[in-house]
């Protein structure tokens, strides 16, 4: 027999009150959404863990093989509201099943984790009939797991990991655990509406909201023959990798072409960023309103770039009502690709089609502009109907 | 469709992809060419048969011809196989800035293992120079690497005179020529050319991919790069593909009918296309000797990945060398070497065409270039 089952330790949403009933249900139908693809699975609740395994009866594949029960569960600790997870063995019996159970978890454990070498045994005895306390359960097993595996030493301060022993209805036996991402469960905080760009931050961004409870729709506003098909399908690849983390989402690609040739022509040259952050996001307001999303997401991070000073930021957020949520504008550089990094999306956001061509952007970009600037730079411009254009030219993607 | 990205790949012949299907069909000719009964005979012969195809093709002996998987594996076999057996020969390699990858990469390689490069300077046209060529010679340079055609420019390369330069300097300098851009296009005469290795690729003459050839002149030793059973002569081991040899030949020997009638097509098409983007602004980069079948051309107020991407709306297909990335952009090698200012390198865009081509095709190009100044010109 395998490991049959997933433990899953729940964080902050223990900590809710009233509401508590709420989070939990929607962390146990995220899960079941994000492991969709790995057969019947029964997802059920006991205290503050979630347990995860084949359906009563069933045979499933997935959990019959160490590489696809791996995959499991590096599954389940992607799903926000997950504090840790580990791959588990349940069985039935009494000590002498536990011993057993104990040595051959031990074994394919220590295959995996070859450089692990000390540990210490903690038990829990929910089943108050069985005849052996918590303690005298943890010297038993250390003393059987020393006796079979001469490379084990124990250590009760510092171990190399923790080997724990459930007694409940069932036994369980488990070491380590794989860290989740915590956060809150989505589709707990409303919805939001993500600009994304194809670069490293925008994803980081959504990744942040979504870490709240967030639910995703995102917008992406597409420029060829300026910026090719590739940077597009890119941008697809970016909102699947979020979307491993959020759950599904529409992505909106719109056509900016035109609209961004008529900036060019008709616009002051110095202000076309600005200019051009104000239109897209009084777009990505209209369609956050039509999606019934409560506001906006960007990955703007202050002082980065032109369009990102104080004084940028202040003219681009006065064009919408809804709040706009800017989870990177503190963080550095470095933390945002740390970030990036962790989900596994840096590779895809660094493939170089992003911004191909910089025709668009100004040599020297008014970086601190104020209110004449911008009468100046749209009195040409017809914006209404830019921004209608915008949300009228429009490709929902299904991610 | 209109296809002007023929350097980079061409459509493999219906006469080239009738025969595979045939070969891989038929009973006569899946055998292993090595094999001693009459099914490996019968496919030995016609492996022959193809071989001396391809080798009267090109004015040389079956003997001197090797198959390869590509013209990359060509030119690693060749330069790196010419001067580990010839290390007597010297330690000097010549060569310049505008060459392939597949030659520069492995003379980039070689240099870090000690052998000694060269790279002689190129002019505006792309010529290599030839004085400089002349006074780097020695008695230490084993090999001469250069480019028949170049794939960006079309440059076409002053073979005579080079080897010319080579018997007068020192006549044990063996010369290896990349021929990828000029077979199927121009009539190539090896036995009198005096080079002694030289590269193909049926790909490049609506043959299949996959598919390369390497010239090694009688008399020329070099260390095979792949080992094995020892096929070819031991100079390329690996069972041959004979349907891929079979559909190179017949490439090549089609590419050889009215040979002068279709460069003199692509030369028309050539001059009609150089003299309307002139009218428009563009700049040709390309040198005006070059071969026709290259035209790289430099359009004002369009990044050259801008130009592919809206030719790309009319379903027209072109290459860009220089790639742009968001905060540097690259410029071509080759387009640099030749001191071709930055500004015009980056906007440059390479039209290559095949005998397949026409004067109608170049016409819509200029009408949608048009166009395409109308909707999306930044300027």
């Amino acid at each position: 027999m395998s490991n049959n089952v997933i433990l899953a330790r729940m964080g902050e949403v223990t900590l809710k009150g009233l509401n508590r009933g709420n989070f939990e249900s929607k962390l146990k139908n995220n899960l079941k959404y994000r492991l969709r693809s790995f057969g019947k699975l029964d997802i059920y609740q006991s205290q503050s863990r979630i347990w995860i395994e084949p359906c009563q009866g069933e045979e499933n594949p997935y959990f019959q093989n160490e590489e696809t029960a791996t995959e499991i569960l590096n599954a389940v600790v992607q799903v926000f509201g997950i504090v840790s997870a580990s791959l588990a063995r349940k069985f039935e019996g009494g000590i002498d099943e536990i011993r057993q159970n104990a040595v051959e978890y031990m074994k394919e454990y220590l295959k995996i984790n070859p450089d692990h070498h000390t540990f210490k045994v903690e038990s829990k005895r929910g089943n108050k009939q069985f005849p052996m306390t918590s303690p005298e359960i943890s010297n038993e097993i250390g003393g059987y797991l020393l006796e079979n595996f001469d490379c084990l030493k124990v250590d009760v301060n510092k171990p190399d990991f923790i080997f724990n022993v459930e007694v409940r209805d069932f036994c369980y036996v488990y070491a380590g655990k794989v860290m989740g991402h915590r956060g809150l469960p989505v589709g707990t905080a409303g919805k939001g509406m993500l600009l994304l760009s194809g670069g490293i931050d925008s994803p980081v961004a959504g990744y942040m909201m979504a870490s709240r409870g967030m639910m995703l729709e995102a917008v992406y506003f597409h420029s060829f023959p300026y910026t090719s098909d590739r940077a597009k399908d890119k941008v697809i690849d970016l909102a699947k990798i979020v979307s491993r983390f959020s759950g599904r989402m529409k992505l909106h690609v719109v056509n900016f072409t035109q609209i961004q040739l008529d900036m060019y022509k008709n616009s002051r040259q110095d202000m076309l960023t600005v200019t051009m952050r104000r239109v897209m996001l009084q777009i990505a307001e209209k369609l956050a309103q039509r999606n019934g999303c409560g506001c906006l997401i960007t990955g703007e991070s202050l002082g980065q770039v032109a369009s990102q000073t104080l004084e940028a930021i202040q003219f681009t957020n006065e064009v919408v009502d809804l709040p706009i949520f800017r989870p990177l504008i503190g963080l550095d550089k470095e933390a945002t690709c740390e970030i990036s990094r962790k989900i596994g999306a840096f590779e895809t956001s660094i493939l170089p089609y992003e911004d191909c061509c910089t025709v668009f952007v100004a040599k020297h970009p008014k970086t601190h502009p104020n209110r004449d600037d911008i009468i100046e730079a749209e009195q040409n411009l017809d914006i209404a109907k830019m921004v209608e254009d915008g949300v009228n030219g429009i490709e929902t993607i299904i991610i | 469709m209109i296809y002007f990205d023929n350097s980079a790949t061409t459509k493999p012949l219906a006469e080239v992809c009738d025969l595979v299907y045939q070969d891989l069909r038929d009973d006569e000719l899946w055998g292993n060419p090595g094999s001693l009964h009459e099914l490996g005979t019968s496919a030995y012969k016609a492996y022959i048969k193809a071989k001396e195809d391809i080798a009267s093709c090109l004015s040389v002996r079956e003997q001197e011809l090797v198959f390869t998987s590509c013209a990359t594996e060509s030119a690693n076999t060749a330069i790196r196989g010419y001067l580990s057996r010839n290390r007597r020969s010297g330690r000097t390699v010549i060569t310049t800035k505008t060459e392939h990858r597949a030659t520069l990469s492995v003379l980039e390689k070689l240099s870090s293992e000690g052998i000694n490069v060269i790279y002689i300077d190129v002019d505006k046209n792309g010529c290599p120079d030839l004085d400089m060529l002349k006074n780097s010679i020695t008695g230490d340079t084993a090999l001469l690497c250069f480019t028949h055609v170049n794939n960006e420019t079309g440059a076409i390369l002053p073979l005579k005179e080079i080897i010319d330069i080579r018997d007068g300097s020192n006549r044990n300098t063996a010369v290896y020529v990349d021929f990828v851009q000029s077979a199927g296009k121009l009539k190539i005469d090896l036995k009198a050319s005096g080079v002694d290795l030289a590269s193909f690729s049926a790909h490049k003459f609506h043959g299949l991919k996959g598919s390369g050839l390497l010239y090694v002149k009688n008399g020329i030793r070099i260390d095979p790069f792949i080992l094995g059973g020892g096929q070819q002569n031991g100079q390329r081991s690996g069972t041959e593909s004979l349907y891929l040899l079979r559909s190179t030949a017949l490439a090549l020997k089609m590419s050889q009918e009215d040979i002068e009638g279709h460069l003199k097509n692509v030369s028309d098409i050539n001059s009609y296309l150089r003299t309307e983007l002139k009218k428009r602004g563009a700049t040709i980069l390309s040198p005006e000797d070059a071969l026709p079948y290259v035209l790289n051309v430099s359009f004002d107020g369009f990044e050259s990945e801008t130009m592919l991407h809206c030719l790309e709306r009319y379903n027209i297909y072109v290459s860009t060398i220089s790639a742009c990335s968001s905060k540097t952009k690259k410029i071509s090698y080759v387009l640099e070497a030749m001191g071709v200012d930055r500004k015009l390198a980056t906007n440059a865009v390479r039209l290559s065409f095949s005998r397949f081509n026409t004067m109608e095709e170049a016409k819509i190009f200029i009408e949608k270039i048009d166009e395409i100044y109308q909707l999306f010109a930044l300027r």
